[in-house]
């Protein structure tokens, strides 16, 4: 049982719960992840005039300003989300990239970024911030490969890039196999490269949280993840596949 | 006697006492059980239309026998609760099991309910003794006192008890309708004096993108 005395501030409650303490002070949140709070706390959206100020040092990510509001006042708050593991993190002058759906509330001391990879936040500065992911967060260190469901962030180390096993990839087979799945596909052809020094931050399962609607990248040329608008590319056809279409099999053979 | 098995099985031990619990949520018994199918949660006639009419419906059965009982519902996170006098309100669906002792029925919630995607009308349990309530992932009981009232998001609401005043709180402002809402349109207000359980988790509430 807790009442605003006994509640932990700024620390967890339970695995699934984290107690936010407010006083006077702002932190950025994540919509519909406060469960309750005690005290006075006014949650504003981000279109809020009085907040342009505090917007211009921690908030870089216009795509994204519609999931986020601030909370400002004095009290306790909890902050949980579908009863996934919260955890919170602290940043000394460091910097940490995370999956969009997966940050729920981080200090204002912080600035939020967009990372270069689609669907992904970074986080600069120094302060806490508060994640979910699904089952308890485990820390592994580069050179590493991970499964893309599987990764929730990293921290101080570049940015990953795509893995594919060769042996299942190469020649007519191979490009079958990828397709299809025919002929043993084990599933983990495909995989995330880290390498450098920092840390890789992985969630215990496999199942990842909804996307958020919002937060694609702008069109335009150069940037990754954007999907090339009508007229650019290099006349490929933007056509849903069919089913029992050769897809990128054409490409492979130079048609 | 109820207790837990893990945080997401009940094992209630019976000695020739009933219990009533939520139809189809026994997983296991040892010793010997009946179980009897109620209607209208066992409320009688009264309760049998209350129920229909308002749409607070629970499909109970009795449990009676010797030995222990377990129940558990996919997988939802239990609560256990000792009843000594005081009413609890809980919505029918998180309402695993009950002693024999604590008497249920139905009572109106206002405009509370219907921002939590429950229904207008919420179970209320009266007496003495032990029921076990359901949450998606473990809830958390907050105490809610004269000088610290308490707002709960809808969504997140699982039950209450003690004398307590419900309020219902609105931030919509032309900011909303710009779609540059808080992000938490809706509260629940408690004032006075008692407990709420909160569960970590949201269910889809009619305000819940607000």
């Amino acid at each position: 049982m807790w009442d605003p005395m006994t509640l932990p501030a700024d620390d967890n409650v339970n695995p699934y719960t984290f107690c936010v303490e407010l006083k006077g002070s702002q932190w950025f949140l994540q919509k519909g992840k406060m469960i309750a709070y005690y005290g006075s706390i006014e949650f504003n959206g981000l279109g809020h005039g009085r907040l342009d100020r505090l917007l211009r040092t921690s908030f870089h990510s216009p795509l994204h300003a519609s999931d986020w509001v601030v909370a400002e006042g004095s009290g306790k708050m909890l902050l949980a989300d579908r009863a996934f593991d919260v955890n919170s993190f602290d940043l000394d002058e460091g910097n940490l990239t995370i999956r969009a759906g997966n940050l729920l509330a981080y200090q204002p001391s912080l600035a939020l970024k967009q990372s270069i990879v689609p669907g992904f936040l970074t986080l600069i500065g120094t302060g806490k911030f508060v994640a979910a992911s699904n089952g308890p967060v485990v820390f592994m260190e580069p050179p590493l490969r991970v499964d893309p469901q599987a990764l929730v962030g990293w921290a101080d180390c570049p940015s990953p890039c795509h893995h594919y096993d060769h042996g299942y990839m190469t020649g007519i087979m191979g490009g079958v196999r990828a397709l299809t799945g025919l002929g043993g596909a084990s599933g983990e052809e495909h995989q995330f490269d880290f390498t450098g020094a920092g840390t890789v931050l992985l969630q215990s399962t496999e199942q990842l949280m909804p996307e958020l609607a919002t937060g694609a990248t702008p069109h335009e040329a150069g940037v990754p993840g954007a999907h090339p608008g009508p007229g650019s590319g290099h006349g490929q056809q933007s056509m849903p596949r069919l089913p029992g279409q050769l897809g990128d099999l054409q490409r492979r053979f130079g048609l | 006697m109820f207790r837990l098995q893990g945080s997401r099985v009940l094992a209630v031990d019976l000695t020739g006492d009933t219990v009533k619990a939520k139809n189809g949520s026994m997983v296991a018994y040892e010793g010997r059980m009946a179980f009897k199918k109620t209607t209208g949660g066992g409320e009688g006639l009264r309760g049998v239309v209350t129920r229909r009419l308002t749409g607070e419906q629970m499909e109970v059965m009795e449990v009676s026998g010797q030995g222990t009982c377990f129940f558990a519902d996919r997988a939802s996170e239990i609560n256990l609760v000792s009843l000594r006098g005081e009413k609890m309100y809980v919505e029918a669906s998180n309402l695993l099991c009950t002693d024999g002792g604590v008497r249920t029925g139905t009572s109106f919630t206002g405009l509370r309910g219907g921002a939590s995607g429950n229904g207008l009308f919420t179970t209320t349990l009266e007496g003495t003794g032990q029921a076990a309530i359901m949450s998606d992932g473990p809830a958390v009981v907050l105490r809610v006192t004269p000088q610290y009232p308490l707002s709960v998001d809808p969504g997140a609401y699982v039950a209450h008890q003690g004398n307590l005043r419900q309020s219902f709180q609105s931030g919509v402002t032309f900011r909303t309708l710009l779609g540059e809402g808080g992000g938490e349109a809706f509260q629940i207000r408690f004032e006075g004096d008692g407990l709420v359980y909160v569960q970590p988790s949201e269910r889809n509430t009619v305000g819940g993108d607000v």
